[in-house]
């Protein structure tokens, strides 16, 4: 049984046009499978640059954005509507700072998982990061890699 | 002002210039800049907070900015938009950013604003801190003047 879910799942990813509709049993099987396959990330960053390049380098990695943040308000809103499995969260914002933001979200969900991704990597920051709850910080401009083993590692 | 504030701006203009540019920038001579100057074509503004604070202002002429956004963008822009702002305003703001490691590390924890990119030639700009200091870098892009304006907090 599992192994027709994952086969139709993979279609599914293929080609959106697939009649899967009549079968509501197998639909829901079918989401279940599919939210396990393509891991949803919020992009929290002021800058539009950062945020295309994050979102192009993580949906080539098979990653799946399900929303964009400009600052920390509007990452925590974002982050109760949307529920996201992974926040990349900036820090230097107007409004609300990606630290006070990690706070929030962290209060409203205690699993959140949130990595900072920042221009500023000094002792003190990180600190205070790890304290807000992020579990991982990276210092910008990103390495690739580093990027990705970050998300390994947190969110597996 | 100090000139212990200005290596960290130098160190971390080198590092974060070659990783995102490709190309590693060759420095002239450090100047002192009258308090009040004529800005570039294209500036970006940082606000520095903390043990230190003042300004760094990124100034370069139009061409540059438009070579410099077209690198990090990967593409060479048409017109000089929203997300080609964005691009040199986030590259003020990771020089900045890696400075306040190295400034830390010094002994003065700060802080950095979130960047202001402004076009526009004609502008005179203020520093707070006098004198402050120019780092005048060349890229394959042009030409970058970092106008560092520090002071220690009172
Ligand atoms: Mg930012």
């Amino acid at each position: 049984m599992t192994n027709i879910n994952l086969s139709f799942a993979a279609l599914t990813a293929e080609d959106k046009s697939v009649t899967i509709g009549s079968q509501p049993s197998l639909v829901s099987a079918l989401t279940g499978v599919q939210s396990t396959l393509s891991k949803k990330i919020l992009i929290t960053d002021d800058a539009l640059f950062m945020r295309v390049i994050l979102r192009n380098f993580l949906v080539s990695n098979g990653y799946e954005i399900v929303a964009e943040a400009s600052n920390g308000r509007e990452a925590v809103e974002k982050y109760a509507s949307c529920k996201p499995d992974l926040v990349f969260m900036d820090i230097t914002m107007p409004e609300m700072d990606g630290i006070a933001a990690t706070r929030a979200i962290k209060q409203h969900d205690p699993a959140a998982n949130v990595i900072m991704c920042t221009a500023m990597g000094q002792k003190n920051m990180v600190m205070e990061a790890i304290q807000a709850g992020a579990k991982d910080f990276i210092v910008k401009p990103f390495n690739q890699d580093r990027v990705l083993e970050s998300i390994q590692k947190v969110i597996g | 002002m100090k000139a212990e504030y200005i290596n960290p701006f130098v160190q971390a203009s080198f590092s974060v210039l070659e990783m995102v540019l490709g190309n590693r920038p060759s420095q002239g001579a450090l100047a002192v800049q009258p308090s009040t100057f004529a800005s570039e074509q294209c500036n970006v503004v940082c606000g520095i907070t903390g043990q230190v604070q003042g300004q760094v202002i990124y100034g370069m002429s139009l061409m540059t900015a438009d070579k410099i956004a077209s690198t990090m963008l990967g593409q060479s822009i048409k017109t000089f938009d929203a997300l080609a702002a964005s691009a040199l305003g986030e590259l003020g703001n990771m020089i900045s950013g890696n400075a306040m490691q190295m400034l830390s590390e010094l002994g003065w924890e700060c802080d950095i604003t979130p960047p202001t990119v402004m076009r526009g030639s004609n502008v005179k700009i203020t520093t707070i801190a006098v004198p402050a200091i120019v780092i005048p870098l060349k890229l394959e892009q042009g030409d970058l003047f970092i106008t560092v304006g520090l002071q220690g907090r009172k």
